[in-house]
């Protein structure tokens, strides 16, 4: 089994429509509850609500990465939804702590930790790809389901040279050492 | 520097993953050695051994949730710091951590 079996093209949707958090939440669990992988669209919301309320889950690039554990999940996968409108959002990259977002990725986890731990484990590989500035700059601006997926399996030699939307400028840290 | 990282994120499902990339990332671009381990929904994954304590020089903890099997790293240089400023700042991070372990020295 590889990443290739838990992204699906059809929790992916390239025209999420709304303009607030609320909305396109909605909308992308409805994505989820039709193809069969939540029993229950408001139980599921409230639960990656519940997660949101931990800590922000904006990671820059205009990208979010909504999580949380629930009962309504019935199939762990991830829905990925480009918004129509830029969507504010927490962020934990600025420095108002808000964001505009345009492409979520919606981890759809379920609340038993030994449920289908090879899929939470491809999960896992999925948010470590994320953390490549190339690959988060290439998917900001990927415009087909092709392309998102792509950029997610292909291998990070193939994104040498690829610069990040936002570069880190290197300061000191005020931390215990 | 040889460096060593722990992650462990509340839910345990993207953060923890994405900072230990991260963190591997700005390692490899800094020209530091590193090996993180994470501790999230998956169990631990890419462990840290006694072998790989013993060489190190210092062990980030990048964590919003306690780490497990902390005792592993008695005596060692620990930095401890919210999983948020690693996501943030993982460059700077390893930066200050360098020149803070210069000036000790």
């Amino acid at each position: 089994m590889t990443l290739l079996d838990i992204l699906n093209p059809n929790i992916i949707d390239l025209e999420v429509e709304g303009t607030t958090k609320d909305e396109v939440l909605h909308h992308m669990a409805n994505d989820l509850y039709n193809e069969g992988y939540i029993s229950d669209v408001e139980q599921f919301v409230k639960d990656i609500y519940e997660r949101e309320a931990e800590g922000p889950t904006g990671m820059g690039s205009q990208i979010s990465i909504p999580h949380g554990k629930s009962q309504a999940v019935k199939k762990i996968g991830i829905a990925i939804g480009r918004t129509l409108h830029p969507i504010r959002w927490e962020s934990s990259m600025t420095d108002d702590g808000f964001q505009d977002t345009r492409l979520i990725f919606l981890f759809c986890v379920s609340a038993d930790n030994e449920f289908a731990r090879n899929h939470m484990l491809l999960l896992s590989e999925l948010a470590g790809k994320l953390g490549n500035d190339a690959r988060v700059a290439k998917l900001a601006e990927a415009e087909t389901k092709e392309e998102i997926v792509r950029l997610i399996l292909c291998d990070d030699s193939e994104l040498e040279g690829v610069k990040p939307l936002q570069e880190e400028e290197i300061v000191d840290l005020d931390i215990d050492l | 520097m040889k460096i060593l990282a722990v992650t462990a994120c509340t839910a345990g499902i993207a953060h923890t993953y994405l900072v230990a990339e991260k963190l591997q990332k700005a390692a490899e671009e800094l020209g530091h050695e590193i090996k993180v381990e994470t501790q999230g929904s998956a169990g631990i994954e890419n462990e840290i051994t006694e072998a790989d304590v013993a060489q190190a020089d210092v062990v980030i903890y990048a964590h919003d949730i306690a780490i497990r099997g902390a005792s592993r790293f008695a005596g060692k240089k620990v930095v401890d710091v919210p999983i948020s400023l690693a996501m943030k700042q993982p460059k700077s991070l390893l930066a200050t951590i360098e020149k803070k372990l210069a000036a000790k020295k």
